[in-house]
């Protein structure tokens, strides 16, 4: 993953605090949860851009927790939350599949020895 | 172009509850102000157009630092939200072209987020994980098995039963993290009045140390929050031999605890 290029502070200088919370609680709640509401701007498009920074920041924390059994988030809608569109969302939710599917390989790669005890 | 300014929303709340004023929105100089309609009150702040309009927006979501930036204040606001009024959050990026969309917004969702409002007012969200060490789990799980005889017979059969050990220690420590994290949920489920599970986190963003065997939030009635810390401080003590961490945050926006879409 491209972990060194995290920052892992607030980056904004503006005057009134940012929220301290860690990062990884603040995105797990905005990108998709809280009611959906279509605004002005196109949404659907932009579902796919969460959806993509989502997937991309879950696949290695997942990966781990699966090894062990853990996989009670699967049945989670939100997480196939972009199938439910017309042809053009299923479209670029397969594609977004194909490229999960891709990162996981390559995390099992890197894995090396480790991946030999994965079941 | 003469409309360069589009209307980011972050909450909805009933109109008259008090909302923060002039604190630093999700863009730079635009403070935060209320909307309000049909007895519903928006919370939101003006963003520019050329960096929060459809094109602009793709590329900077794809930014980390700006995307880190834009989620740091949209969830600061909220904070300070939240400890003021009951209120329904929004997803990042529901933005609208002026006042009137907003206006047009609490309308059509009126129901909705009326009924969302209804539902979480006395309530606040919580977030426990729980966190292990790998190796002290290993040890813990492998305690009964690990005084087994020496191993006869040459290096080889010594070194496929030694393999044999270890694997059967780490499975043995994997069913443990499972029932682990089973119990410590069902009992905060049990408890709170509503449950969701989420996936474990990724450590680069989190930074936490060990494995997260679970992350779970939970909906909480504001006058029992004492009783949650006493529950997990209870949990923590109970699985203390396995080396178990319980975090508790909170309150936090009910992001958990909106209706999805259907």
């Amino acid at each position: 993953m491209e972990g060194s290029h995290l920052p892992s502070r607030p980056t904004g200088g503006l005057p009134g605090r940012d929220s301290q919370a860690n990062l990884a609680d603040i995105l797990e709640r905005v990108l998709d949860k809280g009611i959906v509401i279509a605004g002005d701007i196109q949404i659907n498009l932009l579902d796919i851009e969460l959806l993509t920074i989502k997937l991309r920041l879950l696949v290695a924390s997942v990966e781990r927790a699966r090894e062990m059994g853990i996989n009670w988030w699967e049945g989670d809608p939100s997480l196939q939350a972009a199938g439910n569109g017309g042809g053009e969302l299923e479209r670029e939710n397969r594609e977004l599949r194909e490229r999960l599917e891709r990162l996981e390989q390559r995390l099992g790669l890197e894995q090396g020895e480790e991946s030999s005890r994965a079941r | 172009m003469p409309d360069e300014l589009a209307i980011w929303a972050y909450c909805v709340a009933r109109a008259g509850d008090p909302l923060p004023e002039r604190l630093p929105g999700v863009a730079a100089e635009q403070p935060v102000g209320t909307i309000e309609h049909g007895g519903l009150a928006a919370l939101v702040s003006r963003v520019p157009l050329a960096e929060f309009g459809e094109q602009p927006l793709r590329r900077n979501l794809n930014e980390f630092e700006w995307l880190e930036r834009v989620a740091r204040r949209h969830e600061t606001v909220l904070e300070h939200a939240l400890e003021q009024a009951t209120i329904v959050p929004l997803r990042l990026c529901t933005i609208f072209g002026d006042e009137q969309g907003a206006r047009r917004m609490l309308e059509q969702q009126r129901e909705s987020l009326s009924a969302a409002l209804d539902a979480l007012a006395g309530h606040t969200e919580w977030a426990v994980k729980l966190l292990v060490d790998p190796a002290g789990l290993e040890a813990a799980a492998g305690e009964p098995e690990a005084a087994g005889e020496p191993a006869p017979g040459g290096s080889g059969a010594a070194y496929m039963l030694r393999r044999r050990d270890e694997r059967r220690a780490r499975d043995a420590a994997d069913r443990l993290a499972a029932e682990l994290a089973d119990d410590v949920h069902a009992q905060l489920r049990d408890w709170a009045s509503a449950a969701v599970l989420n996936p474990p986190q990724n450590r680069e963003l989190s930074g936490h140390e060990g494995d997260m065997l679970l992350n779970g939030a939970y909906l909480v009635e504001t006058a029992k929050v004492a009783q949650l810390h006493e529950l997990v401080a209870e949990l923590q003590e109970r699985h203390r031999r396995l080396g178990a961490r319980l975090e508790l945050s909170g309150p936090l926006p009910p992001y958990n605890f909106v209706p999805r879409p259907a």
